[in-house]
C-alpha cells in the first residue's frame, strides 16, 4: 500500500492491527474475513477519543470477530500483546469466540443474536453511559435481533449504538443469497431507530457518525458498509475467508506484503 | 390447608423489593399469573416488560444484572427456559449473570392447559448448565424462603413454580439452605425422595400403610429435595444406606429429572439399594380437569406410590 498521504491517523493504526490479526490467525486459525472488515470500526470506537471505557460499554455480539477485539485490547494495554500468539490454544485465556475471561471484554458470545439484547439491558441499567454494540449483517437473520429492536424503541434507549458490520457475506455465501436483508436501514427506521449508513472504512465518516449518535434521542444504528477480508486482495469479497485454518506460507507472505 | 406457590413468589418478591432497590423484574407478559401486579405498580421503573419475547428477555436480564442489579426473569417454564435455553446458556450462565429464572406452571399441575403448557423437561434443561443452581420449592412457605435466599446470591438460578394452590408441608422451624435437603418425616424402611408439592402423596401413602395390618410397621423416610442442584449428597446417601429402598417421585420426565441425578450417587458409592423412579416416562402431557387425574393417568399418583412401596415387602 502507498504511504498514508492525507490519511486519517487511525488508518495507519488499523493497518498495524491488520498485521496483528493476520499474524495471530496465521498461527492459530480464526475468523479473518469479518475481523478485517470490522477492525476500522472497533479501532475508532476504542481509539477515536469518543468513549471512555472506564464507564461506557462495548458488546461484541458477533463473537467470532474476537481477533479484532483482542488485537484492540492488547494494543490498548488490557493484557500483554504476546498472548495473541497462542490465541485459541488450551492454555490461553483468549478463547476462539470472545470471552470475558479476557481483560477488557464485557460480554462472552459466539452464538449470534444475543449481544444486542444484552446491550439493551446494559443501556437500561446504566443510562448515564454509552453502550456500543457490534453486530454483523448475517446475524440479523436471527429473530432475537428483532425482539431487541422492539425493546430498545419501547424503552427509548438513546444511549445505545448498534454498529452493523455490513460486509455482505456469511459463512456459506452472500447474505443476499442465503437470506436477504433487503433494505436493512428502512427496517430499522420502521422499528423506531435512528439510522445512518456509512462507508465502514472511512474514519472521518465513522467518527462524525458516532459523534452524532452520542447525542441522539433514539436508539442508534450505524450500518457500516465494509469489505470482508479488507486489505488483502485474495480475501476481499471472498466468503471462503469467513474463517481460515492453515493459511499457506506463500499466501501469508503475499498478504503481509499487501498490508 | 393449601396456599399458592406462585402467589407466594409474587408477594415475597414485592416485599423484598421494598428494601432492596437492586431487585428488578424482567417479565414476558405473565405479570398477573405471577402475582406481580403489585410489584409493577409500586416499582414501575424496576419492572421491565419484554412482551412474549423470551430470548430477548433473558439477555436483557443478563445485561441489567451486569450493571449490578439482581434480576428476576419471570415467565412460564414452558417458555422460559424452554424457548430461550441457549440464551440462558450463553448470556446468563457463561457470562455468570445474577439472574434468577422463575419458571411457573411447571409439570402436569398445569392440568387443563395440556401438553404444550405442561413443562416436564425444565429440570433436564437447567441441571445440565454449568453455573446454574436449580430449586423446586415444596410449598408456598418454602417458596418464600427460597426467593429470599436467592435474592442474596449473585449466581444464576432456576426456580420451578407450579400453578394450583398446594398443601402446606414445610416446617416453619426450618430454613432453606442451598444444597440442603430436609427430612420431612424420618423413617426406617423406604426413602421417598422428591421435589415440589407431589411429595404430599408420601404422607397419604404413610397414612394408608398405617391402616393396613400387613404394612403398618413400614415407615417412610420422606425427603424434600428442593435443592436439586447442588444436591445434598450426605443426607440422601445416609437415608439410602439406612433404608436400602429408594423411590424417587417427581412431576417431570424421567429423562433428566431428579431420579437421574440420584442414581449415579448410588452407583459411584457402591451402595446396594432397590430403586423405583416414579415420573413421566417419555410421554407428552394432556388436558384434564384435575392434576390428580393426570398423576393417576401417568402412573405417579398416590396409588402408584403405594403399590411401589408394597412391591418392596
Amino acid at each position: 500500500m502507498l504511504p498514508f498521504i492525507n490519511a486519517h491517523p487511525l488508518q495507519k493504526v488499523s493497518q498495524d492491527f491488520r498485521h496483528d490479526i493476520l499474524d495471530m490467525i496465521y498461527k492459530n486459525g480464526g475468523h479473518i474475513g469479518g475481523s478485517l472488515s470490522s477492525i476500522d470500526l472497533i479501532n475508532t470506537v476504542y481509539f477515536g477519543n469518543l468513549f471512555n471505557f472506564k464507564k461506557d460499554h462495548f458488546v461484541l455480539s458477533a463473537g467470532h470477530l474476537a481477533p479484532s477485539l483482542y488485537v484492540i485490547l492488547a494494543n490498548a494495554g488490557y493484557f500483554p500483546k504476546k498472548l495473541l500468539d497462542n490465541y485459541s490454544s488450551l492454555d490461553s485465556i483468549l478463547q476462539h469466540h470472545v470471552s470475558r475471561d479476557v481483560p477488557g471484554v464485557e460480554y462472552s458470545s459466539g452464538s449470534l443474536g444475543q449481544g444486542l439484547s444484552f446491550a439493551c439491558g446494559l443501556a437500561l441499567g446504566d443510562s448515564k453511559s454509552k453502550v456500543i454494540c457490534l453486530t454483523s449483517d448475517g446475524e440479523h437473520q436471527e429473530g432475537q435481533i428483532w425482539e431487541s429492536l422492539l425493546f430498545a424503541k419501547k424503552y427509548k434507549l438513546k444511549n445505545l449504538i448498534n454498529i452493523v458490520d455490513f460486509n455482505q457475506f456469511q459463512i456459506d455465501g452472500p447474505v443476499s443469497q442465503i437470506m436477504p436483508l433487503d433494505n436493512l436501514a428502512a427496517k430499522y427506521i420502521q422499528f423506531g431507530w435512528t439510522v445512518t449508513t456509512i462507508d465502514g472504512h472511512n474514519f472521518n465518516q465513522i467518527i462524525s457518525t458516532l459523534k452524532v449518535a452520542k447525542k441522539s434521542d433514539y436508539p442508534n444504528c450505524i450500518i457500516a458498509k465494509t469489505t470482508i477480508g479488507k486489505g488483502i486482495s485474495f480475501m476481499e469479497n471472498n466468503f471462503k475467508y469467513h474463517d481460515v485454518k492453515n493459511l499457506s506460507e506463500a499466501l501469508y507472505n503475499q498478504a503481509k506484503s499487501e498490508l | 390447608m393449601t396456599n399458592s406457590i406462585r402467589q407466594s413468589f409474587g408477594n415475597t418478591l414485592t416485599k423484598l423489593a421494598k428494601n432492596n432497590k437492586n431487585i428488578f423484574v424482567v417479565n414476558a407478559d405473565l405479570k398477573s399469573s405471577l402475582f406481580l401486579n403489585d410489584f409493577a405498580k409500586k416499582f414501575p421503573r424496576r419492572f421491565i416488560e419484554c412482551g412474549v419475547a423470551e430470548n430477548n428477555a433473558a439477555a436483557v436480564a443478563a445485561g441489567l444484572a451486569q450493571t449490578g442489579k439482581t434480576v428476576f426473569l419471570t415467565s412460564f417454564s414452558c417458555f422460559s427456559p424452554a424457548i430461550n435455553w441457549n440464551t440462558i446458556k450463553q448470556s446468563i450462565c457463561y457470562n455468570n449473570s445474577n439472574v434468577k429464572i422463575i419458571g411457573s406452571h411447571a409439570g402436569l399441575m398445569s392440568t387443563d392447559l395440556g401438553a404444550t403448557h405442561q413443562m416436564l423437561e425444565d429440570l433436564a434443561l437447567m441441571r445440565s448448565l454449568p453455573n446454574m443452581e436449580v430449586f423446586s420449592p415444596l410449598d408456598a412457605l418454602e417458596t418464600e424462603k427460597i426467593i429470599k435466599t436467592v435474592s442474596f446470591s449473585k449466581k444464576p438460578a432456576y426456580i420451578r413454580l407450579v400453578r394450583p394452590p398446594t398443601p402446606n408441608l414445610f416446617d416453619s422451624k426450618f430454613d432453606f439452605t442451598i444444597g440442603k435437603s430436609h427430612i420431612l418425616q424420618p423413617g426406617k424402611n423406604v426413602t421417598i425422595i422428591g421435589h415440589g408439592p407431589i411429595l404430599e402423596e408420601a404422607f397419604q401413602v404413610q397414612a394408608k400403610l398405617n391402616l393396613d395390618d400387613k404394612y403398618k410397621k413400614i415407615s417412610l423416610e420422606i425427603i424434600n429435595c428442593s435443592s436439586i442442584k447442588p444436591l445434598d449428597v450426605t443426607t440422601i446417601l445416609k437415608s439410602i444406606k439406612k433404608t436400602g429402598h429408594l423411590i424417587c417421585l417427581e412431576d417431570h420426565q424421567k429423562n433428566g429429572g431428579l431420579g437421574e441425578a440420584i442414581t449415579p450417587l448410588i452407583l459411584s458409592n457402591n451402595l446396594s439399594c432397590k430403586f423405583i423412579h416414579l415420573a413421566v416416562d417419555n410421554s407428552f402431557g394432556r388436558s384434564a380437569k384435575t392434576y390428580q387425574e393426570l398423576y393417576n393417568y401417568y402412573g405417579i399418583g398416590v396409588d402408584d406410590l403405594l403399590s411401589a412401596v408394597k412391591k418392596y415387602f
